[in-house]
């Protein structure tokens, strides 16, 4: 079981709620958090990896389908819709889920620059997925993507 | 004297490793929202940055914290050794306070969290523009 508490998945729901009330005006619905089964993380077509460290350790990955993603570009104004562009955002947007969560458990709470990879995502399981991870799943215009959260940490987040 | 700086003509570099945000400030630029500023360079990491101000001079920087190579708050600190009359506005998703005031210590003088809406970004870019030093 992840070393973070459910109470404190919330953090990253508010993130993901405001992401898309600001990007996109609109809200998006999310389901009740689960833990992943062990050794089979939730992802689709897209994934942005941010590893965790400094007074924590692991990470926080965003993976969603291309058609959410496409409409996210959109709603960004971005009318490049390459393969480039689509990697670009999901990295962005994990990023955005992690930066804002240090709202709650501050500066030790250090951020690395997104990995963003297309398919299956192989290095996961090297960047801090040894313990099963709180997956919270979003929809979005009813497409359904996926934040994973695995972080233990010093501080007993 | 004022230390506002007059707005005409007034050069913008958007630092941020994210294509996507680098183009969405760009729009929200060229949208008329931020009056008289033009876009003169765009760089994804700290260390493009740096090279960029020498040779491209801007007034306003957009400047994200989170960046491979040299991230935003060195990068800020050089910045205004380069030019101490830059003015530095952080785009970032770092919503923690101590950050914020690190970066408004080493010589930023505003702070916009992501994700923000076009008028956000303006409003502040405009601030940033109309405030003394």
């Amino acid at each position: 079981m992840s070393d973070i508490s459910e109470e404190r998945i919330r953090v990253f729901t508010d993130a993901v709620k405001r992401y898309f009330s600001q990007t996109a005006g609109e809200a998006v619905e999310i389901d009740t958090a689960f833990l992943a089964e062990d050794g089979n993380p939730v992802y689709y077509d897209y994934t942005g990896l941010i590893s965790i460290s400094g007074g924590f350790r692991g990470c926080v990955y965003f993976s969603a389908p291309r058609v959410l993603l496409r409409h996210l570009l959109v709603a960004h104004g971005e009318a490049d819709h390459r393969e480039e562009n689509l990697l670009d955002l999901v990295g962005e947007v994990a990023n955005n889920f992690s930066g804002n969560a240090r709202e709650h458990f501050g500066p030790a709470f250090a951020i690395s620059p997104p990995v963003a990879v297309k398919g299956r995502p192989d290095r996961l399981k090297s960047d801090g997925f040894r313990r099963r991870p709180f997956v919270i799943s979003v929809t979005w215009k009813a497409y359904t993507a996926a934040i994973a959260v695995c972080v233990e940490g010093a501080a007993q987040a | 004297m004022s230390g506002a700086i007059v707005k005409n003509d007034m050069k913008l570099m958007i630092v941020d490793d994210s294509n996507i945000i680098r183009g969405r400030i760009a729009r929200v630029v060229e949208t008329g929202k931020i009056p008289d500023v033009s876009v003169v360079g765009m760089a994804r990491n700290g260390s493009e940055a740096l090279r960029l101000c020498q040779e491209r001079q801007p007034d306003l920087v957009t400047m994200d914290l989170t960046m491979p190579e040299m991230d935003g708050i060195v990068c800020t600190e050089g910045l205004v050794q380069i030019k101490p009359d830059v003015r530095i506005l952080v785009v970032s998703a770092l919503r923690d306070k101590a950050t914020a005031l690190e970066a408004l210590q080493k010589g930023a003088l505003g702070f916009v969290c992501k994700p923000f809406t076009d008028d956000q970004l303006a409003g502040a870019l405009n601030e940033l523009m109309e405030r003394q030093t």
